[in-house]
């Protein structure tokens, strides 16, 4: 966290052997660049090859894309720095970035090796969906990889001439601009084959990736016919015929193509499901390997030093995957440096006397930063990001986070509750990552604001104990606010869920001694909303002023 | 190879431009900043935080981040109301920089704000002699853009082109009434009001929008402008407003008219099915907006079940303008001697190199290189910094 200067700085020797998971193209451009930087790899693949993951039907129209496959494999079989192992797989890996011992099996054999840095590259599969649309499997029926392997070689184009070709598209899925793109080029191809007719019937148009809408218009130019459908059309005998209601010119129209396409849903490899428990990094939507929080955009885990690419964290098409890569090489070198790293001694420091490794710290910490030894807990410095989650849930308070420890924050909440003037006396508990933000952008821009407020800056919401906000009533406050970052928007993934479990805890004791629970109110807020911030705490004041002042002072 | 040497510009100060600076800034490269406005940030650091109850992942607070990440880097220098003239690419890069033309359009006042808290500085003077009429109403700390900019010769290793884009003019629409009818506001309007009052108030009465229409693809994918590309960002702009919008104020009636809705962010099935049940979409591209009383709009569009034409009447009409090459893309072209493509974005070297150019030395980043939304700006600028780290042998 850029936000905190630390001066007491200590210099460490860590590990910077790079392990790279995924033999697809994306994995070989890891490695490559990786191995590039200096870095020695471990290329990780399942099965017997290389770049065997992805089969023609990725390549069909981008010849750069095979051609950079064959270069890329060449380039990384020739570097020294690169070690490749195929049939293989990740077993564990225990640690923290910088020091990472992972375990690799392959054959019988299992292989340790210390990393400094962990890249997950695993591509998408494909499934058709004949069953969607009604239909089977069959000689006139195909999934969109085997007609994109039809159109890759000459005798398959020669089995295509003269026919008439129908495809479905977005109309059992939601589809993406990828499903587009293979669907594209595929109509494309076709339309250089003599005498072969296109028809596409689709939902959505999933034009939204470059080139794409021209490639749309190319081929209606040609002589594809388009049919946007809001519903699947009705297909008998297994893809004979083809029908719907045109709407707008109020007849049924009815093909019988020669040969139907389904089109195929992309989805995450099997093998990440395994990857995320054995590296302990979050899931997210449909199985991909990255949390849906703006905050870890581009390449980057709920982990430090855990880098993911491509197809691993979303459907991907290679320009798209190679833009991660580069991202992941300029992180890696940052993170792994010259194998020395200066790191601050009191990020996160844990008392030996107090700790008695409950490991509530090692089970709480979003980031899978801490470990222990025989003695205490152990928090890295490097894969700390001195949120403070643990340090609030410590149930032996023997966790203080620097510039953020309990006594400063005590201290600031007892001077932080003064009276303006008879006017609620407001204090905000305030996320550095947003409401802090927030908060001083709503007065640099003269944004209304309550006159007895003030804001307590956090590392994180997660950082609010229990006891602040119930020391923040004795010390006479009328009204508090603990102010997180939105759900999916926290940079320790659920620091702002913590924080509401705290509140919903104080709720409870404030119900025991007759306290109104809309003294204390718990909120989402923006870095970038100042005027969100003031309305929220403006209603606040309202709200304590209806309430009138606080019975405890 | 030292780094002690290396200097890299950065033309442009958006969302792009400063995610490339910062991420060379990591590997201690000084980095020159030209922007030619007077406020670092670009038309990104204008968005509202879409969020409704959760965070809706459109990444407006993290441009606001990486602003600060910016200001705080002693290695990088920023050159506000600057713009470059010329440049001589033979070994090192000698740019010739100047004080920017660049004046705001619309100001009518004498100081204008930046959008961030961090914008340095904060106010500026466009009109002195406005300012002069009512001096206490200058903010403190303001500087007058004459005194802005600079002039004079920078030597560079190399450049990385993030002058970003231009939103669609939606006057060229006409049909439209933008700026005719109060209560048609663009994307991008919409945006700016929701950042300034939290909420979405009628730019005629300041009253709550009960009634608002989105039109999707204003200026994208329009054969008769000759835009023949997706924006990729309007979709998610709109869906996105659209739904905080609806959180807001649950009895809002908002309809989408739309083409082909185009995917929102990682979770789109769940976030489309969601959609459709708060909103109204209507797969029909309105042509005609007539002025009402009360300047309500009234629009006339085909209904898809029965071919049947419609007119209804809106509260507010929202314009999903999409995203244009910038107004000075042929210029750099010129200067910099990197060729646009058939859309008017630079070219980059290709599809799978898109930050690289054909000229060494020169680099792209973001949406300079077509559109892209914020996380696909900041990904493409960490990918530029990357091939410019590789360029420059930094270790």
């Amino acid at each position: 966290m850029t936000d905190m200067k630390h001066t007491d700085m200590e210099e460490i020797n860590i590990a910077t052997d790079v392990l790279v998971l995924g033999g697809g193209l994306t994995g070989i451009k890891a490695a490559s660049e990786i191995a590039g930087s200096g870095y020695k790899v471990i290329l990780v693949e399942k099965d017997a090859e290389l770049g065997s993951q992805k089969g023609p039907e990725s390549l069909v129209g981008l010849k750069e894309e095979l051609e950079a496959l064959q270069d890329l494999e060449s380039k990384i079989t020739a570097d020294s720095n690169v070690e490749i192992l195929t049939q293989a797989s990740l077993v564990s890996a225990a640690g923290v970035t910088g020091d990472f011992t992972v375990r690799l099996s392959k054959g019988k054999e299992v292989i340790e090796h210390k990393v400094g840095a962990i890249v997950v590259a695993t591509d998408f599969a494909t499934a058709a969906l004949h069953e969607n649309y009604g239909l089977s499997p069959a000689d006139n029926v195909l999934a969109q990889s085997q007609m994109a392997e039809l159109l890759a070689s000459e005798a398959g184009k020669g089995k295509l001439a003269n026919k008439t070709v129908a495809f479905l598209v977005g109309l059992a899925q939601d589809g993406n601009p990828l499903v587009m793109e293979r669907v594209l080029k595929s109509v494309l191809a076709l339309q250089e084959i003599d005498g072969c007719v296109a028809y596409i019937y689709a939902g959505d148009l999933k034009v939204a990736s470059d080139g794409l809408e021209r490639m749309y218009m190319e081929s209606r130019e040609k002589g594809a016919v388009y049919f946007k459908l809001t519903e699947k059309p009705e297909i008998v005998e297994n893809g004979k015929t083809i029908s719907f209601f045109d709407s707008v010119a109020r007849r049924n129209i009815e093909i019988s193509p020669d040969v139907i396409v389904v089109e195929e849903e992309l989805r995450a490899d099997d093998l990440n499901e395994e990857i995320a428990e054995i590296l302990r990094i979050n899931v997210g939507p449909s199985g991909f390997l990255q949390s849906d929080n703006a905050h870890f955009f581009p390449v980057r885990s709920n982990r430090e030093g855990i880098f993911v690419a491509g197809s691993t964290r979303e459907i991907s098409g290679l320009p798209s995957a190679w833009t991660d890569v580069e991202n992941i090489a300029v992180e890696v070198k940052d993170l792994l440096g010259d194998g020395k790293k200066s790191v601050a001694k009191n990020k996160a420091v844990v008392n030996e006397d107090k700790c008695v490794i409950c490991l509530t710290c090692y089970r709480c910490c979003p980031h899978g930063a801490i470990y222990w030894g025989d003695k205490k807990a152990i928090i890295s410095p490097v894969a700390c990001q001195g949120c403070g989650i643990c340090a609030s849930e410590c149930p032996m308070d023997a966790i203080q986070i620097g510039g953020f420890n309990d006594e400063e924050i005590t201290e600031k909440v007892k001077s932080g509750v003064v009276s303006g003037n008879g006017t609620p006396r407001l204090l905000a508990f305030c996320c550095q990552n947003s409401a802090f933000e927030a908060g001083e952008m709503a007065d640099m821009f003269n944004m209304q604001l309550p006159e007895g407020l003030r804001m307590i800056k956090v590392p994180c919401a997660g950082k609010i104990d229990l006891d602040y906000i119930l020391n923040a009533f004795v010390s006479g406050a009328d009204g508090i606010l603990v102010m997180a970052c939105y759900p999916g928007n926290c940079k320790s993934e659920n620091g702002n869920t913590f924080a509401q479990w705290r509140v919903n805890d104080a709720y409870r004791m404030m119900e025991e001694v007759g306290l109104e629970k809309d003294r204390l109110c718990f909120v989402g807020t923006a870095s970038n909303m100042g005027s969100g911030f003031s309305s929220i705490v403006v209603d606040m004041e309202k709200r304590i002023n209806e309430l009138g002042l606080s019975p405890l002072k | 190879m030292s780094t002690k040497n290396k200097k890299v510009m950065v033309v442009g100060g958006g969302i792009a431009g400063l995610t490339a600076a910062w991420e060379l800034s990591r590997f201690n490269i000084d980095v020159e900043l030209i922007e030619k406005t007077p406020f670092l940030g670009g038309y990104a650091i204008q968005y509202c935080c879409k969020a409704t109850d959760e965070c809706r992942q459109c990444g407006a607070c993290t441009v606001e981040a990486m602003l600060k990440n910016v200001v705080d880097e002693p290695k990088i220098k920023v050159h506000l109301s600057t713009e470059v003239e010329k440049i001589n690419n033979s070994g090192r890069i000698s740019v010739d920089l100047k004080k920017s033309s660049y004046r705001p359009d619309s100001a009518t006042e004498g100081v204008i704000r930046g959008y961030s808290k961090n914008n340095s500085p904060l106010h500026v003077i466009v009109d002195k002699e406005k300012c002069e009429e009512n001096p206490d109403a200058v903010p403190e700390g303001a500087v007058e853009l004459d005194t802005m900019g600079f002039s004079g010769k920078l030597d560079v290793d190399a450049v990385i082109l993030a002058s970003g884009f231009q939103p669609f003019d939606a006057e060229q629409k006409g049909t439209y009434g933008y700026k005719k009818f109060p209560n048609v506001v663009t994307g991008m309007d919409l945006e700016r009001i929701i950042r300034e009052n939290a909420t979405v108030v009628r730019p005629s009465d300041g009253k709550t929008a009960q009634k608002i229409a989105f039109i999707q693809c204003v200026g994208s994918r329009d054969e008769s402008l000759g835009n023949l590309w997706c924006s990729q960002v309007c979709c998610p702009y709109a869906l996105r407003m659209a739904e905080t919008i609806k959180h807001k104020n649950a009895d809002a009636e908002i309809s989408v008219f739309y083409m082909d809705i185009q995917n929102v962010g990682k979770d789109y099935a769940g976030f489309y099915e969601k959609c459709k049940t708060d909103f109204r979409f209507v797969r029909n591209i309105p042509v005609d907006v007539f002025p009402m009383e009360n300047d309500s709009l009234s629009m006339r569009y085909m209904n898809e079940e029965d071919g049947l034409c419609i007119n209804e009447e809106f509260d507010l009409l929202v314009l999903s303008v999409g995203i244009t090459p910038g107004p000075d893309n042929s210029d750099l072209s010129g200067i910099f001697d990197v060729g646009l493509n058939e859309d008017g974005f630079f070219a980059g070297m290709d599809k799978l190199n898109s930050t690289s150019t054909l000229k060494g030395g020169i680099f792209l980043a973001g949406t300079v290189a077509g559109p892209k939304d914020i996380a696909a700006s900041m990904a493409h600028a960490g990918q530029a910094a990357s091939e410019v780290i590789k360029h420059l042998g930094v270790s």
